[in-house]
C-alpha cells in the first residue's frame, strides 16, 4: 500500500469523479492503464489535485494528468505538454497540474516532464455510467497514448 | 452616499461563502452578513436508506474532513446496532482514535500552513500575489515542506486504517473492520519510508516556537482582532481532559462560567436549537436555556482549551499552560488565538497518536460486537473544526427516517458573523475609500475560524466566495470576486 522506494518512471493520474457521468473519464483512463499493467508506470486517482501532490510528482520522471473536458474537442481528446505555472486556485479543494507542477519544481526542486490528456465529456449528471460519446473519446484517447508513448 | 461591499468568494476557506457589508450616507458600517449561498440536502436524501450505509454515504459531505462525519456517524450507528461508544472493544475504539487524531492532525496543518500561514508571514495587508501557498513555498520552502510532510503524515495514517486517503472506510456497526499490521505500524515509527511520529511532535513544537515569537511581537493585534465574547463549546472526558472521539458536552461563557455541564451527548436535543435567517443556508445553534440571541457557542480549537480542564499529552499540556500564561486570562474569547491553540492541538494529536502506535491492540483484537437493535442514535465528536452531531432515526427495517446533522461551522456562523461585523465597524466604517487590505481582513477574520462550508451545508458542486458592497439605496456598488 506504500509508496516503493525505488518509483517506477511513469505516474498517471487520472483527475474527476465516477459517479457524475462523464467526470470519470480521467478514472477510467488511469483504470484501463493500469490493467494493460505496463512496466514501469504506476497509477494514481484524485477527485481533485492536491497540495501535497507536489511531493508525489517529484518522485517520478514522466507525468500524464488525465481528466474529462467540458470544452468541445475536434478529436475528442487532447494530449498536451504541461508547463509550470504559479496561478493559485483560491481555494484547496483543486489546484491545476501547472500549479502542482511549479510546487514541486520550487520544493524539491523536481520538474519532470508532464503531460494533459483532456478528454471530452458531454454529461455531467449523478450516475456512475460513461455516455457512448465520452466511451468512444476515451478509447480514442487510450490508442493514441499507446501508439505514442508506449 | 451610502454603500455596499461584497466579497465574494472568501478565499483561503473550504467552500463558497459571501460577505455583504452596508454603509450608510457617512461611510458607517450599519450591518453586515457571512452568507453561506450552498444547497443543503444530505439530511433528507439519506432518508430511505439502510442504516450501515450512513458512515460511507456521509463521507461526501467533504472532501477534507470525511473522517469525522464517517465517525460521527458509525457512532451512531453503534448505537443502532446495539452498542453504546463506551462497550466498543478496545481495538476498535482504538484504531478509531488514531484515525480521528491522525485526520485532526492533517486538518490542522492543512489550514495552518497552506490556508493560514500566509496572512502569518507577510502580513494582513500583503499584496494578494502573496496571500497563498506558491509564495510561502517561493519564500519560506523549508516551512512549507514541512507542511506538506505533516499533512501527508496525517494521510497516511488514515490510509493505513481506512484503505483510502479520502473516503477510506474503517469503522462498521460495532467495531472495525481490520486492524493494521506490524508493518504498517512500523511505517510511522521507524522513519524509514518517511519522517517518524517523533520528527513530527519536533516540527510541532518548532512551529509552536514560531506562533509564541509571533504573538511577541503582535501581541496588541492578536488581542484586539475580532475580539468579542460569547460561549464556548466542546467535549471532554470524565477528567475534565479534551477528547475529540468520546465524552460529554460541556460549554462556557466567555468569563468561563459553566453554562452547559457534562451533558451526554445523547440529550443533545434537549439542549440545543438550530435557528434560521432568510439570508444563508447555515443555521444557528444555540443553547434554549439562554435563548438565540446570547445562547450561540464557538466551537474549534479555541474553544475547546477554553472548556477542557486539561490536556492529556504532557508537551500539549504544557503549551496549553503557557498559551493562557501569555494570554493573561483564563478564557481567551480574541479570534487570532485560534492558530496557535490549532498548533497546540496538533501536538497534543502528535503525541496521542504516538501512543497508540505503541499500543498492542492495534494489531490484534476483537473487531466488532453485537448488541440488541435500537431506532435511534447519536454520534458528536470533536471534528478539526469544531464539535460534530450525527443523529440518525430508523425503522424496523433500519432504513433511515431521521437524520440531523449540526456541522462544526454551523455553530460557529454566529461568531464568523460577529468576526465579520468587528472587521467592519474597526477597519472599514468611515475610512472613505475600501482598500484590498481592508478586504484581505474580512477574510483573515472568517478563515481564522477554519469553516468548511461545504460540510455546514452540504453542499454540491463547485464552490468560491463573493463581497458586495451595498449604498444606502441597495444599489450594489462594488464586488470583489474570487473563483
Amino acid at each position: 500500500m506504500y509508496e516503493p522506494k525505488t518509483k517506477p518512471a511513469t505516474l498517471v493520474i487520472g483527475i474527476g469523479n465516477k459517479g457524475r457521468n462523464d467526470d470519470g473519464l480521467g478514472w477510467n483512463f488511469a483504470a484501463f492503464i493500469e490493467q494493460m499493467r505496463l512496466p514501469k508506470v504506476s497509477i494514481e486517482y484524485r477527485y481533485q489535485l492536491q497540495i501535497e501532490d507536489a511531493y508525489l510528482i517529484s518522485q517520478y520522471d514522466r507525468i500524464f494528468f488525465a481528466d474529462a473536458s467540458h470544452k468541445k474537442i475536434e478529436a475528442g481528446f487532447e494530449i498536451s505538454p504541461c508547463n509550470l505555472s504559479d496561478q493559485f486556485y483560491f481555494s484547496t479543494h483543486s489546484q491545476s497540474p501547472e500549479s502542482i507542477l511549479y510546487l514541486a519544481n520550487a520544493l524539491y526542486q523536481k520538474c519532470p516532464p508532464a503531460f494533459t490528456i483532456a478528454i471530452e465529456g458531454i454529461n455531467w449528471n449523478f450516475e456512475y455510467t460513461l455516455t457512448e460519446t465520452a466511451k468512444h473519446n476515451l478509447n480514442k484517447a487510450i490508442q493514441e497514448f499507446e501508439r505514442v508513448y508506449y | 452616499m451610502s454603500r455596499k461591499i461584497t466579497i465574494d468568494p472568501v478565499t483561503r476557506v473550504e467552500g463558497h461563502g459571501r460577505v455583504t457589508i452596508h454603509l450608510d450616507d457617512y461611510g458607517q458600517v450599519k450591518e453586515s452578513f457571512f452568507h453561506i449561498v450552498e444547497f443543503r440536502g444530505f439530511e433528507r436524501f439519506i432518508q430511505g436508506h439502510p442504516y450501515w450505509e450512513a458512515p460511507v454515504f456521509v463521507q461526501r459531505l467533504c472532501g477534507i474532513c470525511p473522517v469525522s462525519h464517517h465517525l460521527a456517524a458509525a457512532k451512531a450507528i453503534d448505537q443502532i446496532a446495539g452498542i453504546d461508544p463506551k462497550d466498543l472493544s478496545p481495538t476498535a475504539q482504538k484504531l478509531r482514535r488514531l484515525m480521528h487524531y491522525g485526520q485532526v492532525f492533517q486538518s490542522h496543518a492543512l489550514h495552518y500552513f497552506y490556508l493560514a500561514s500566509p496572512d502569518l508571514l507577510f502580513g494582513l495587508d500583503a499584496p494578494a500575489d502573496k496571500r497563498n501557498i506558491i509564495a510561502v513555498a517561493n519564500e519560506h520552502r523549508d516551512l512549507a515542506i514541512k507542511g506538506i510532510t505533516m499533512r501527508r503524515f496525517g494521510q497516511e495514517i488514515i490510509k493505513a486504517v481506512a484503505g483510502k486517503r479520502i473516503h477510506g472506510i474503517l469503522a462498521v456497526p460495532g467495531g472495525v473492520h481490520k486492524t493494521i499490521t506490524e508493518a504498517e505500524r512500523d511505517y510511522f515509527l521507524d522513519g524509514t519510508n518517511i519522517e517518524n511520529i517523533d520528527t513530527m511532535i519536533t516540527w510541532t513544537k518548532e512551529v509552536i516556537d514560531f506562533m509564541k515569537s509571533y504573538h511577541e511581537k503582535n501581541k496588541k493585534m492578536l488581542d484586539e482582532f475580532a475580539y468579542f465574547p460569547s460561549g464556548h463549546l466542546g467535549m471532554v472526558n470524565d477528567k475534565g481532559e479534551l477528547d475529540l472521539y468520546d465524552g460529554k458536552l460541556r460549554a462556557k461563557d466567555h468569563e468561563g462560567n459553566i453554562i452547559l455541564n457534562d451533558i451526554p451527548a445523547d440529550l443533545y436535543q434537549d439542549y440545543f436549537s438550530e435557528a434560521v435567517a432568510n439570508w444563508s443556508y447555515m443555521k444557528f445553534p444555540y443553547l434554549k436555556t439562554i435563548g438565540r440571541d446570547k445562547g450561540w457557542n464557538r466551537v474549534g480549537p479555541i474553544a475547546r482549551l477554553n472548556i477542557c480542564d486539561s490536556l492529556s499529552t504532557p508537551l500539549a499540556e504544557k503549551e496549553r499552560q503557557f498559551y493562557f500564561d501569555f494570554y493573561g486570562n483564563k478564557m481567551n474569547n480574541s479570534t487570532m488565538y485560534s492558530h496557535w491553540a490549532r498548533l497546540i492541538e496538533m501536538l497534543h494529536c502528535a503525541e496521542t497518536l504516538k501512543m497508540l502506535l505503541h499500543d498492542p491492540d492495534l494489531l490484534t483484537g476483537e473487531l466488532v460486537r453485537h448488541g440488541t437493535p435500537r431506532n435511534k442514535g447519536i454520534g458528536i465528536i470533536e471534528a478539526p473544526r469544531g464539535t460534530l452531531t450525527h443523529h440518525y432515526e430508523v425503522d424496523d427495517k433500519g432504513m433511515i427516517t431521521h437524520c440531523n446533522l449540526i456541522v462544526s461551522t454551523t455553530h460557529n456562523n454566529d461568531a464568523m458573523n460577529e468576526a465579520v461585523k468587528w472587521v467592519a465597524q474597526h477597519v472599514i466604517s468611515r475610512q472613505g475609500s475600501i482598500t484590498d487590505s481592508m478586504l484581505n481582513q474580512v477574510e483573515v477574520a472568517i478563515r481564522a475560524y477554519d469553516p468548511c462550508l461545504s460540510c455546514a451545508t452540504q453542499a454540491l458542486g463547485s464552490m468560491s466566495l463573493v463581497v458586495e458592497l451595498y449604498n444606502h439605496q441597495e444599489i450594489l456598488i462594488d464586488v470583489r470576486t474570487k473563483n
